[in-house]
């Protein structure tokens, strides 16, 4: 019979070795995972239909436009230069806004690239990728003006588009910081040119508007500052993991390596 | 002895038999019992009956409250709309909630929704489809949406529509069936089929007559379209329309719904059949007129312009206000033959985040949009100032 002090360190080593088992076989359990998340995703896999079948509505410019011979924009450039980076061809199916997201469940397409903000209550049915885009209101002043935020607008004059999301905004923090002057007009460029013309201290627009109106008048010193957001994301069914990551993936190489920026510069 | 009460010191035999706990345990159980059998006192308490004030008799508004989840916002929503001088809503009723297992009816989301719009005073236009996931094919076997709806289980939506009609007979008089039948995703992602639908049309007429007499169909609700036969998206209102009366489906329909959106033009725009406008409704009464139905009254039960910065088929938020009035007046003018003129749409219970949203004539969170008051004005014969926004800025002159 084994004595006390023996029994002792019996258990001891007993539980050592238990201790080993299990260790080891969470580092090789967590091995196996760590291989199982990051192996590499093979595109013909991940888009079994030997293309990347993008769902567009092609009514939304600068984003997708159908002239009738094609469509073009924003959106799909940037469909094409995540095709590009995955290495498949990529086709565009043109449709309404209605049946932009039962299309992606019924699998008809693939993903859906078109202006698409991301929406919590789609979020059972689709996963979103990293945003591209941000068509939020800016606050546009002449880079001059020291009125930088909304909080310094309070008795300054404020252009914005009669009974738009800016409208409404405006409103909004008139709540917070007191009455501003208004002046609403029946465009948002309208808006602007009232600021350019030194008819108005600063103009609530949206991003996108902004950027277009620059275009058109590119010698005008002006800062802006985004006053709300409205991001725009990449749509993909819930089930089709590989897919989102390719794509996510993508999207990030596009915007490290500038990419990304060259098409919304070239649109926008 | 004050270690007595300390339950570390008892087993849990002790602790078990603990008058302490027996007591506790009791009150539970009386303020659970207490709970059930009172009343739950509503959030959102109806008040006095209400009346429309309103001087025009065809506005009308599309509300979407089936997926609102506040009683108070739905008393709310409807509050706005008879202020606005509205007494009409369309309102859909869909199959997939009120009867989520089959022969499981719960109707406390309508049942709500109908009691405050009778408080209000608002007639209310029922919209009915969305198919339960017990009525469609195994989606194991076949993928389907919820528009997905088979000949065999046109029984079953019988079934509904039936319930629904005696449950509501006296307040809901007015049924339309399905929603835009000539849209491929309309139709469950199948190819349309106007005989189908006329098919459709011959098993719920009948069903819904037996319960409620006084009950008015409404078939087609067509989306506006120029899509040519065999196209994969869906089919002209107007070829399909031609197709319904040919399938013989005039016998079972008593009144037609139309959809008539005026995208970029202005209400007075001449309708053609390439293009979409809002007289596109005239075209399609045409028809009616052509199968020998002049006394079949027409609803437009969805119609209305979109003021997205960017959406191609919009127009702006000012241009938005002055058509929609315009639309209105001119029907008043020019359609005898039309009942109710029904704006798209009332309000989203949560953003769509995408031009839709645009369509709306209050915010989700209850901001009244500048169109509200202009529908408002003419609605209830109000003066209105035409200096809404200022002239466009102009350079000044420099010496």
């Amino acid at each position: 019979m084994a004595s006390p002090t023996r029994r002792k360190r019996n258990r001891l080593a007993l539980f050592t070795l238990f201790c080993c088992f299990i260790g080891s076989g969470v580092i090789a359990g967590w091995t196996v995972r760590d291989y199982l998340l990051n192996r590499p995703i093979i595109a013909k896999y991940a888009f079994p239909h030997g293309e990347i079948r993008i769902g567009v509505d092609a009514s939304f410019p600068p984003f997708a436009v159908d002239d009738g011979t094609s469509v073009w924009g924003l959106d799909i450039d940037l469909g094409n230069a995540i095709a590009k980076e995955i290495g498949m061809p990529v086709r565009f199916v043109n449709m309404g806004f209605d049946g932009l997201y039962d299309s992606v469940i019924a699998d008809q397409v693939d993903m859906v690239i078109s202006a698409l903000q991301v929406d919590l209550t789609r979020t059972a049915e689709v996963r979103y990728t990293q945003h591209y885009f941000d068509a939020g209101l800016v606050l546009v002043t002449p880079d001059s003006s020291p009125i930088t935020m909304m909080e310094f607008m309070q008795g300054y004059r404020i252009a914005y588009e009669f009974g738009s999301v800016a409208d409404a905004e405006v409103r909004e923090w008139e709540k917070r910081i007191g009455r501003m002057q208004h002046q609403p007009y029946e465009l948002p460029d309208y808006a602007l040119d009232a600021v350019r013309l030194e008819q108005a201290d600063a103009a609530l627009v949206d991003n996108t508007s902004y950027r277009l109106y620059l275009r058109d008048h590119p010698e005008w010193q002006s800062q802006y500052r985004h006053v709300t957001t409205e991001v725009y994301s990449i749509a993909i069914r819930i089930d089709r993991l590989n897919a989102w990551k390719l794509v996510n993936h993508a999207l990030t190489t596009l915007k490290e390596s500038g990419e990304l920026d060259k098409i919304i510069a070239k649109w926008l | 002895m004050l270690q007595h009460f300390h339950p570390y010191n008892l087993s849990f035999k002790k602790l078990w038999k603990h008058p302490f706990l027996q007591w506790a345990i009791r009150i539970c159980v009386a303020w659970w019992l207490i709970g059930n059998i009172t009343p739950i006192t509503s959030r959102a308490p109806l008040g006095d009956p209400h009346i429309v004030e309103a001087e025009k008799s065809h506005v009308c508004v599309h509300t979407l409250l089936e997926n609102e989840v506040f009683e108070w916002k739905i008393q709310r929503s409807l509050e706005l709309v008879r202020e606005m001088g509205a007494d009409t809503i369309v309102q859909f009723f869909p199959w997939a909630y009120f009867e989520p297992n089959e022969d499981q009816y719960d109707w406390r989301q309508a049942d709500l929704i109908v009691r405050h719009a009778e408080n209000q005073g608002l007639r209310v236009i029922a919209r009915l489809g969305f198919v339960p996931w017990w009525a469609r094919p195994d989606i194991e076997s076949e993928f389907s949406t919820l528009n997905y709806l088979t000949d065999d289980r046109f029984d079953d939506f019988a079934d509904y529509a039936a319930l629904f009609a005696e449950r509501y007979a006296g307040v809901i008089d007015h049924i339309i069936i399905w929603n835009e039948p000539n849209l491929t995703f309309e139709w469950g992602y199948r190819p349309v089929d106007p005989s189908a639908y006329v098919r459709l049309l011959q098993t719920l007429y009948p069903r819904i007559k037996e319960v409620n007499p006084n009950a008015v169909i409404l078939a087609g609700a067509l989306a506006p379209n120029n899509e040519v036969r065999g196209s994969t998206a869906g089919l002209s209102d107007l070829l399909y329309l031609e197709d319904i009366y040919k399938a013989g489906g005039a016998d079972y329909f008593d009144a037609l719904a139309i959809h008539t959106y005026g995208f970029t033009d202005p209400p007075q725009a001449e309708p053609s059949d390439t293009a979409l406008n809002f007289r596109r409704a005239e075209l399609l009464h045409d028809i009616m007129l052509e199968y020998d139905e002049p006394d079949t009254p027409v609803f437009i039960t969805e119609s209305g312009w979109n003021d997205h910065v960017r959406w191609t088929k919009a127009v702006r938020p000012s241009q938005r206000s002055i058509y929609t009035v315009e639309a209105f007046q001119y029907t008043e003018e020019n359609w005898d033959w039309l009942d109710q003129l029904c704006i798209w749409v009332f309000r989203y219970p949560a953003p769509i985040n995408s031009y839709p949203d645009n369509f709306t004539l209050v915010t989700p969170e209850f901001k009244l949009k500048p169109i509200y008051y202009a529908i408002q004005a003419y609605a209830r014969g109000w003066q209105r100032s035409d200096t809404l926004w200022l002239p466009p800025p102009e350079e000044k002159e420099t010496d």
